[in-house]
């Protein structure tokens, strides 16, 4: 494993499942099992999970699903991997009510008191997970991807009357 | 002219068929098993007074009365997957299992493979395979808005995949697309016999390698969303030397056996146990459907 060449040869390089499991256990708390039973990859700034099963040796476009962006600092973890593994999570979550979830769907910021650590935290609505916010300064802003964020009535509307 | 005409004689009720194919079809949806289990998605529509019936051959398929499916919450979490009726049927026949390894050779907008991965339970491995880099996009945010973990995504052309075995794989061609337009106009105006003659070089050619692809005993699934038996019962006809048929059956469902005379040629008689799906029998789309056993 070498994490450097990777960012130059852009090609799937694989990566300790530790390495990504203590990421998100001291991040979020999620207990280091929770990553049992997959492989990881990293390509360029992104890393990948996929179920732990033989891949035959061709060429990948995609393998899984993209879990986590290396990029900047804090890493970031995508909307789509919190769904499976941030239900797990034990510490930097938020929970929102009915009102401020849709909100957040919109993909709005919402202004919210929250004892999380600044950064990168796993937004719950009913028990379920929505995605991905980043909490700092009693702000919380939506990192729902655009084209699953739900259209925002008020917009609309007033685009309308125009 | 029509171009369905030239199929008065082998589609049973024609009239009827073309009255129904003129008419929108209702909004459908798969519910998706690897994030949100039926009971407790079905509690979730009547709590919010949503609209829905489910499939009489398919517990997991919902038709919806609602007028944008696409916007409502438990699309954008991933909770179901707006899908046609008919497209539900082929992972079905393809029948996979948690741990296999299966080949989807024609793959976007990955409908077809999100169900395979939920079928397999997100075990085992499927690749997704679609040339196309502007339809790669669909396919991968379908996949990972739907929690998929077991597709890696390939992008060859189909008829060069490179030789790794799979148990199952399933060919769901290119194809003059027919029995989509019911979804909305404009396929009818680019259909004719000579553009599926084009087509059907293609697809014969998807179908060889699929069946080279596949192990011994493995199963192999060709359907397309057309009515021409150029694009169907020609193509599978070509490779009944390599697999043979197997009599697809799905209790609710109602379909026509595969057509074994075309333009006075007599096919294959075998090709009787493939499916055809046709609007008027279930008010859907259209759709063949054909199971393989490869020798
Ligand atoms: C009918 S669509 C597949 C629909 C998909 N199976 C689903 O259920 O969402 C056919 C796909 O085959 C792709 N295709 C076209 N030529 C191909 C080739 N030579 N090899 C593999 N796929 C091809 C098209 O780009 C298109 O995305």
């Amino acid at each position: 494993m070498s994490p450097s060449s990777s960012r130059i040869r852009n090609i799937f390089e694989p990566l300790e499942p530790s390495y990504v499991a203590d990421l998100w256990n001291s991040r979020f708390g999620i207990s280091l099992s929770v990553f049992l039973g997959y492989l990881f990859f990293r390509k360029a700034q992104s890393v990948w999970a996929v179920n732990d099963n033989c891949l035959p040796r061709i060429s990948y476009e995609a393998i899984g699903m993209r879990i986590m962006n290396l990029k900047d600092r804090p890493w970031k973890p995508t909307t789509s991997a919190l769904q499976v593994f941030g239900r797990h999570a034990t510490k930097n979550v938020i929970h929102l009510d009915s009102i401020n979830a849709m909100i957040f769907l919109e993909g709005k910021t919402l202004v919210i008191e929250s004892n999380c650590e600044p950064g990168y935290v796993v937004v719950f609505y009913r028990g379920e997970v929505l995605g991905c916010g980043l909490y700092s300064h009693g702000k919380l802003v939506s990192q729902i991807p655009k084209e699953r964020r739900m259209a925002s009535v008020v917009e609309n509307g007033a685009c309308e009357d125009q | 002219m029509d171009p369905l005409q030239r199929y008065r004689e082998i589609i049973p009720n024609f009239d009827q068929f073309q009255r129904v194919q003129s008419l929108p079809l209702p909004p459908t949806a798969r519910i998706n098993t690897l994030k949100m289990d039926e009971p407790r998605l079905l509690e979730r529509l009547d709590e919010e007074g949503i609209g829905y019936k489910t499939f009489s051959w398919y517990p997991l398929g919902l038709k919806l009365d609602v007028e944008s499916p696409g916007k409502l919450l438990e699309n954008l979490l991933g909770y179901i997957h707006i899908q046609e009726e008919l497209s539900m049927v082929p992972p079905l026949v393809l029948g996979p299992r948690p741990g296999e390894r299966v080949l989807d050779l024609c793959a976007s907008p990955g409908s077809k493979t999100c169900q395979i991965s939920q079928m397999m339970e997100n075990k085992g491995l499927i690749i997704a395979n679609e040339p196309s880099l502007a339809r790669v996009t669909p396919l991968r945010s379908n996949c990972e808005r739907l929690g998929v973990m077991n597709v890696a995504i390939t992008r060859y052309d189909g008829r060069n995949f490179p030789n790794v075995p799979f148990d199952r794989v399933l060919v769901d061609a290119p194809c003059s697309s027919e029995g989509r337009e019911r979804k909305g106009p404009g396929v009818m105006a680019r259909s004719n016999c000579k553009r599926s003659l084009d087509l059907q070089a293609l697809q014969i050619d998807l179908l060889k390698n699929a069946l080279r692809l596949a192990r011994s005993g493995g199963v192999v699934v060709y359907s397309t969303c057309t009515y021409a038996p150029e694009e169907n019962e020609l193509v599978v006809e070509s490779v009944l030397d390599r697999a043979r048929l197997e009599k697809i059956s799905i209790p609710g469902l109602k379909d026509c056996p595969g057509i074994t005379d075309w333009n006075g040629v007599h096919l294959d008689d075998d090709l009787q146990l493939s499916s055809r799906y046709y609007p008027h029998l279930n008010n859907t789309g259209g759709f063949y459907v054909a199971k393989l056993v490869k020798n």
